[in-house]
């Protein structure tokens, strides 16, 4: 049963539509990201959810109960917010019991919920601590603990890692997924980061210009993106997309042909015009391989592989290749390619073929 | 140090002794000056040769009923008037944040009054409240209370010297806290917002103990410029009926420019200036107290 459920929801700021009409559901326990880049209208979607925003049109509904209009307190979920937005004046403690202290929740209840999660969280050491005295990890899970607390419907996160080194993310991310698997509240999370969207989610929903290119769980965005944008947005480093011909049964770069495994070439007959994307690191032996020639620009060796850039005909190409592979700048270079995982794409509409 | 850079470090005093010498000549001086001054008796008209009393004036002063009124006077004006001009400065404050219907037509015309000069705005509430020409007493008159003598009983004098003041200082305490008040992060407040917590617990919750180190410092400003108020008192009631509405500040230009007394009215602005510091002392102990049980 879809537990929170968006229908049709618009949002314009005067003349201005940030969110075409949007359909959206979410199953109970599920973690669903959302994830673009920025100005793609997932924080604004995250805030109508949340309340913080107006719709202006369309219905919300979180646990069957319509809340399109409802403040956000009367929506029962709780928010992580990018900057903390803790309360600087008040302890751990407070902070994280506050909102119970309001409500009038009894002393002994405020206590132990506060215990539980600071427990949970590895907040012990300081709860009598202010905000300013805390590293931004120690104080996101000041946020995380305030969030959970409250035992709400839906948790919201907007963007809560954005403002931690890397070493602190990975760690954080790992973190709150297992938490939220572990308390099995549903969960609705905002980042632009692709990686932290693969990483947690269960099901990825790709957002550009307000509009979903594509609602999936991370590995089929990964393997069959609906479209340029999604392929070219999930993976780094980026797939690469080269304009080419399918003719008899093999794809026509500019001089180069590339055979395709049999199937392939069955289902997608003769083409004119597709645009080939294939990943860097799909640069790689297989049963279906072919070869490509490409001119090496520049070399960025990583320590488990290198990374060729290098140009085809014009065009960019990145290739993944063993850090032992021969490459020079400048002398053009063969990469074997797998052929299976070739994708393509219709060069106008971009939907995939 | 050889010799060369000797030469070069002497230049400092080419760099620091001007800038010394002028303050020490237009700061130091008056003081230095008035202090001596405080200690003698020194009188313009008619002429007296100055001559060393030690803390004879400043005994006299300590014994005499009129500077303990004026004290008095001072103290109520200025305490009364600050938190009045607090409450409605936040509140004003508050309501402009909010963006009610208007705002940025009030946010010019809840200013305009702290553009004034003090001796204009005394000027105009001195016609407002006139016995019989001020449109206030046509308002007691159409309310059935009659003409009020608003400028000469002495607790109603004074409560049109505290009127005029928070009228024309609230706006600056709006301004400030304004400021403030847009200064505080917004996710905060979303953050509240989303916990389900009223308006009336996120004021006093977030909001007040937020603004609580600019508040300190907004009433420490007006309490000292307060306590140096006299330009509204003078054109408004000249210190009476009698010298009820006397403030420190008039009770030493009366010394000076009435009597002509300049020692005395040097011991009273040095007496003053005491009485400031020792008020401005006890207040920000307190804030510190109240502050550090929020901060």
């Amino acid at each position: 049963m879809a537990h929170v459920e968006m229908e049709q929801v618009s949002k314009s700021f005067g003349t201005a539509t940030v969110i075409p009409p949007l359909d959206l559901s979410i199953r109970d326990g599920e973690f669903l990201v959302l994830v673009g880049p920025s100005g793609c209208g997932k924080t604004t979607t995250l805030r109508m959810l949340a309340g913080l925003e107006t719709v202006s049109g369309g219905r919300i509904a979180i646990g069957g109960r319509d809340v399109t209009h409802a403040r956000p307190g009367e929506r029962d979920i709780a928010m992580v917010f990018q900057n903390y937005a803790l309360y600087p004046h008040m302890t751990v403690r407070d902070n994280i019991g506050y909102a119970m202290r309001v409500h009038g929740t009894d002393r002994g209840t405020i206590d132990a919920r506060v215990a539980e999660a600071s427990r949970l969280l590895g907040l012990e050491p300081y709860l009598d601590r202010k905000p300013r005295n805390l590293s931004g990890g120690q104080r996101q899970r000041v946020a995380i603990g305030r969030a959970l607390v409250r035992h709400p419907q839906v948790f919201l996160f907007d963007e809560p890692l954005s403002n931690l080194d890397a070493k602190l993310r990975v760690e954080m991310r790992t973190e709150i997924k297992l938490l939220q698997r572990r308390l099995g509240t549903t969960a609705v999370y905002v980042t632009h980061d692709q990686v932290e969207a693969m990483t947690m989610a269960d099901r990825v929903v790709v957002m550009r210009a307000g509009v979903i290119e594509q609602a999936a769980d991370p590995i089929t965005l990964y393997e069959r993106p609906a479209n340029r944008f999604v392929a070219n947005f999930i993976g780094s480093p980026a797939m690469n997309f080269l304009p080419a011909r399918i003719e008899r049964g093999a794809v026509h770069l500019v001089s180069q042909v590339l055979p395709l495994p049999p199937e392939e070439a069955a289902r997608l007959r003769e083409r004119g015009d597709v645009l080939f994307g294939i990943r860097p690191e799909h640069m790689r032996p297989s049963a279906h391989q072919a070869s490509l020639t490409l001119e090496p620009r520049a070399i960025e060796p990583l320590g488990p592989h290198t990374l060729v850039l290098g140009d085809v005909g014009g065009h960019r190409v990145t290739a993944q290749v063993d850090p032992r592979f021969p490459v020079q700048v400048g002398q053009p270079c063969v990469v074997t390619v797998d052929m299976t995982q070739a994708h393509f794409f219709d060069p106008v509409t971009e939907a995939r073929l | 140090m050889n010799s060369a850079t000797a030469r070069r470090d002497g230049i400092k005093h080419a760099f620091l002794w001007p800038a010394f010498l002028v303050v020490l000549l237009i700061s130091l001086f008056p003081l230095i000056y008035a202090l001596t001054v405080s200690f003698q008796t020194m009188r313009i008209v008619p002429p007296m040769p100055p001559r060393f009393v030690g803390v004879q004036n400043y005994a006299e002063i300590l014994a005499s009923a009129r500077f303990w009124g004026s004290m008095w006077t001072t103290a109520v004006i200025t305490v009364l008037s600050v938190v009045l001009e607090y409450i409605l400065g936040f509140a004003l404050a508050l309501a402009l944040h909010h963006n009610v219907p208007g705002a940025s037509l009030y946010r010019v015309t809840f200013l305009l009054p702290m553009f004034l000069a003090p001796v204009g705005v005394a000027l105009i509430a001195r016609m407002v409240f006139h016995p019989y020409l001020g449109p206030v007493n046509d308002l007691m008159g159409a309310l059935g209370v009659g003409n009020l003598p608003f400028l000469t009983e002495p607790n109603l004098a004074m409560a049109v010297l505290i009127t005029v003041e928070v009228w024309q200082w609230t706006p600056f305490v709006t301004l400030l806290l304004l400021a403030g008040l847009q200064s505080l992060p917004g996710e905060v407040f979303e953050a509240a917002r989303v916990d389900n917590v009223p308006v009336w617990r996120r004021f006093w919750d977030i909001t007040f103990p937020m603004l609580l180190p600019l508040s300190v410092a907004v009433v420490f400003i007006r309490l000292i410029e307060g306590f140096k108020v006299i330009d509204t008192v003078f054109v408004l009631t000249g210190g009476g009926p009698g010298t009820s509405t006397e403030t420190l500040t008039l009770f030493a230009y009366n010394e000076g420019f009435k009597k002509f007394n300049i020692g005395m009215t040097s011991a009273l602005s040095f007496t003053f200036l005491v009485v400031v510091i020792v008020f401005g002392t006890v207040y920000l102990a307190l804030a510190q107290r109240l502050t550090r049980r929020y901060a």
